[in-house]
């Protein structure tokens, strides 16, 4: 029997619609121009993508083609700002309403991208078969209107803010209505069409003449080829098999900046954290936890983990620079041995006990932060046993609550403080990026107010709120910023590592780059 | 007849059996495919999306008759579909094995024409500069893991000198020069290791027979050191070292991970280290049935010749 998941995912459900009304927030890049193509581009990347299907969270090598090969109604710039795409501006509409305005563009095939092809792809997206990422987020799509041609009007059921951040993810591409099929790829509107592909080795593609962006994409073709050994990228790199690398492994880092002939190009976006199983053990007292937060040489993990090449996480992971970060409370964890002994005292444990930490040693960074931990933790007595599987063991005992504590590493999806939902909401399904059992009371609501609540200050607010309960129940605690980097020849212009999270969206600036 | 009858059917036993064992074992390894697919990047899958996913996947029918569903696909030549993308199994290995093969192949006669050679000379002049410095060689090419060997490579050759691509695979239809410069480190690293054991029994070997009657006779003879050499000992003394050389190549049908990873070879190795590490079960299933009948049918092969060769073997 063939088992198909590409046709699962074509399967579409209709979605009622609604109003609107606000602000106009997009730029205007109006009409598809010519390319003024030249030169080919090599791209040595981290994997090869397990899956090329459009909506699915296939990792960042597979969101990295997806930027390449579609587009969706908005993106992130490179300066990490909402920008528009297939839609060139939006608008809100009441409390609950979104209204995107399309520009003129086309789909790879030819076919005009019209407000009905959006809608086709909103509803597959929420369709209750579908497997994408965003299928629970746009299950709160009340409705959808498509007045003309060129407007697409999205009524949520509730007030939600972070509706343009998540259509500006590479999880919400926009594909030609008919396009999926279970043996080719969907039909995209960005810069770059599928010219053939090798499975496992690497994809062809080639410069999109009908793009909407005038004189974009720059390159003729790019060639993406997959070196899953990182210090083979880094050598491909340097010897000029490639021009641009992903995931530069933090030992590199400092022999790259080094050549004269290559550029380095670092942020701090993806973090290191512990969850921990509530459900019993002395992890399911809040001062335990608190406990071992406050017990932890951050900087131990950043030199051991990362060759130095990230920072202490001393508080929730709330970008440095972005409205929600508060200088203070950014540092509730800091080491403070004394304090963490008073914690274990008055929790009754101040002999210590025994517990295992779950990691992984397929990552390196997941098994030194692990060690380090160990070591930190026999200061308070706490003798730590590790168990570090292979990653598919390790993310299965994790979403079966099979662990005591457990080390992980994420990234937002993007700056907005509704993403720390994905690590903190306990009404969520259980899941291994997540702590098992443990109920904080009045963080649920308070996500979910800060979810709906578009005026600025409040909304600062409500996540302050947030941060100081997470800081003294300690639900998850951060550990480590780690800098995530792309190395490229000196010559590379115009590609942009786009800052903090949303560095695995910096493909989408590709389509402006060149080798001078 | 009814010796080869019992042969075959040995060997076909033998074939299902690893099946079924791989089939069980993957099965039994904490993980899950959908799982896995849905939580790349350290995502949190909704549950329910990954439910549909097993569904789809066949995962959720009970493992007995997904056993059967699958033995009957093999029975049948049908390896299925990868779970990360749907392609399909056969037609990756397809493509895949001959890549394997060919490394394999490379590295062999790479070894052959140095450990034969220098063994050889090392057996003629042994206790000489040649023999103690060639024997002091080969056992650092025995010692020195194979990664560190590729690593190096990669390092001096690639890096620092910029004589070869650091690693990667161009077909050899597309641009055949490219193609074996790409293939020539990878082999060459295995040929290190390789090169060194063919030296150590060869030597070995040629020792061997050196002292043997039929040789003495033939010095007596007053036959030529060039003719002995070849005619006689050499002759006599590579018997052992095909043996060996085929036991190894065995070993390197799924032996050649590291190189292949370290080079950026996509073979065989590779693709099964993905499929376990993505539970793909029908590519895991798949690699090591065909793995697993490339090593019964080389045994099948070496029996029947046994058994041409002496007769016995069939009585035994």
């Amino acid at each position: 029997m063939r088992i198909s998941r590409r046709g699962f995912l074509v399967a579409g459900a209709s979605l009622p619609l609604a109003g609107l009304a606000g602000r106009v927030m997009g730029q205007t890049t109006a009409g598809a121009g010519a390319s003024a193509k030249g030169g080919n581009l090599t791209i040595g990347l981290s994997s090869y993508p397990p899956n090329l299907q459009p909506w699915v969270n296939a990792g960042s090598a597979a969101g990295t083609m997806t930027a390449l090969i579609h587009r969706g109604l908005l993106s992130f710039s490179a300066d990490g700002q909402i920008q528009g795409e297939l839609a060139e501006s939006w608008e809100r509409d009441g409390d609950t309403g979104w209204v995107f305005h399309l520009r003129e563009a086309k789909f790879q095939n030819g076919s005009p991208v019209r407000a009905e092809d959006i809608k086709w792809n909103l509803e597959q997206v929420a369709d209750a078969k579908s497997t994408a990422y965003m299928r629970s987020q746009f299950q709160g799509v009340d409705r959808i209107e498509t007045p003309d041609e060129r407007t697409v009007r999205l009524i949520m059921k509730e007030p939600t803010v972070a509706v343009p951040d998540w259509l500006a993810t590479y999880f919400m591409p926009m594909v030609a209505p008919g396009t999926l099929s279970r043996d080719s790829f969907a039909i995209g509107a960005g810069p770059f069409k599928l010219k053939k592909l090798e499975r496992g080795v690497s994809i062809d593609l080639e410069a999109f003449d009908g793009f909407y962006k005038p004189g974009m994409p720059k390159f003729e073709t790019i060639r993406v080829v997959a070196y899953p050994d990182e210090n083979l990228r880094v050598a491909a790199l340097q010897s000029g098999d490639v021009d641009l690398i992903d995931y530069v492994p933090w030992s590199a880092m400092g022999q790259i900046e080094q050549d004269k002939n290559l550029r380095l190009d670092t942020t701090l976006g993806p973090y290191m954290y512990l969850t921990f199983n509530g459900r019993t053990g002395p992890f399911a007292d809040a001062r335990v936890r608190r406990a071992v937060a406050l017990a932890i040489k951050r900087d131990d993990i950043v030199q051991s983990a990362f060759f130095g090449r990230g920072a202490p996480l001393e508080g929730l992971p709330l970008q440095e620079g972005t409205p929600y970060f508060d200088p203070v409370r950014a540092h509730g964890w800091r080491r403070d041995l004394d304090a963490a002994k008073a914690l274990l005292a008055e929790a009754g444990l101040s002999g210590g006990f025994s517990c295992t930490l779950l990691s992984t040693a397929q990552y390196g960074m997941h098994k030194n932060t692990a060690e380090v931990i160990q070591q930190n933790l026999a200061d308070l007595n706490i003798q730590v046993n590790l168990h570090m599987p292979d990653w598919a063991t390790r993310v299965a005992l994790g979403n079966r609550g099979q662990y005591e504590f457990a080390v992980n590493g994420t990234a937002m999806e993007s700056t907005d403080p509704d993403n720390l939902s994905s690590v903190l909401d306990d009404t969520a399904a259980p899941s291994f990026i997540r702590s098992t059992g443990i109920t904080v009371l009045g963080l649920s609501t308070l996500l979910h107010q800060g979810r709906a609540e578009f005026d600025p200050e409040k909304r600062r607010a409500i996540y302050a709120k947030v941060e100081e309960l997470v800081l003294e129940q300690a639900p998850m605690v951060g550990l480590a910023w780690r800098s995530q980097g792309y190395a490229m020849k000196a010559n590379l212009q115009g590609f942009t590592n786009i800052p903090g999270p949303l560095s695995f969206y910096s493909a989408t600036t590709l389509e402006n780059a060149s080798l001078a | 007849m009814e010796w080869f009858v019992k042969r075959l059917g040995i060997s076909v036993l033998l074939v299902w059996l690893v099946a079924t064992i791989v089939f069980l074992a993957i099965y039994l390894v904490p993980g899950d495919p959908a799982e896995l697919l849905l939580s790349q990047g350290g995502a949190a899958p909704d549950p329910a999306i990954v439910e549909d996913l097993r569904d789809q996947l066949g995962l959720n029918r009970p493992v007995l008759e997904q056993y059967l569903h699958s033995m009957a696909g093999l029975l049948r030549g049908d390896l299925g579909y990868s779970m990360m993308d749907g392609a399909p199994i056969a037609g990756e290995i397809a493509i895949r094995l001959p890549r394997t093969l060919e490394l394999i192949g490379a590295a062999a006669l790479i070894s052959v024409l140095v450990g034969v050679s220098t063994g050889t000379l090392a057996a003629v002049g042994a206790g000489g500069v040649f023999d103690r410095i060639a024997s002091a060689l080969a056992g650092l090419g025995l010692a020195v893991p194979v990664f560190v060997i590729g690593t190096l490579a990669v390092l001096v050759f690639a890096q620092s000198l910029r004589l070869v691509p650091a690693g990667g695979f161009v077909p050899f239809a597309q641009d055949p020069a490219q193609h074996l410069t790409l293939l020539l480190m990878p082999a060459g690293t295995i040929a290190v290791g390789l090169s060194a054991i063919m030296f150590r029994v060869t030597r070995s070997a040629v020792l061997e027979v050196t002292v043997r009657d039929y040789v003495r006779t033939a010095r007596a003879k007053g036959l030529s050191f060039r003719r002995i050499l070849t005619r006689h000992i050499l002759r006599n003394a590579l018997i052992p070292v095909v043996t060996v050389l085929a036991l190894n190549l065995g070993t390197l049908l799924g032996g050649t991970v590291l190189v292949e990873y370290v080079f950026n070879w996509p073979g065989l190795s590779g693709l099964l280290v993905d499929a376990v590490n993505g539970r793909d079960y029908p590519a895991v299933v798949g690699v090591v049935l065909v793995i697993s009948i490339l090593f019964v049918t080389l045994n099948f092969v070496v029996d029947m010749l046994y058994a041409v060769l002496d007769p016995r073997v069939r009585h035994g």
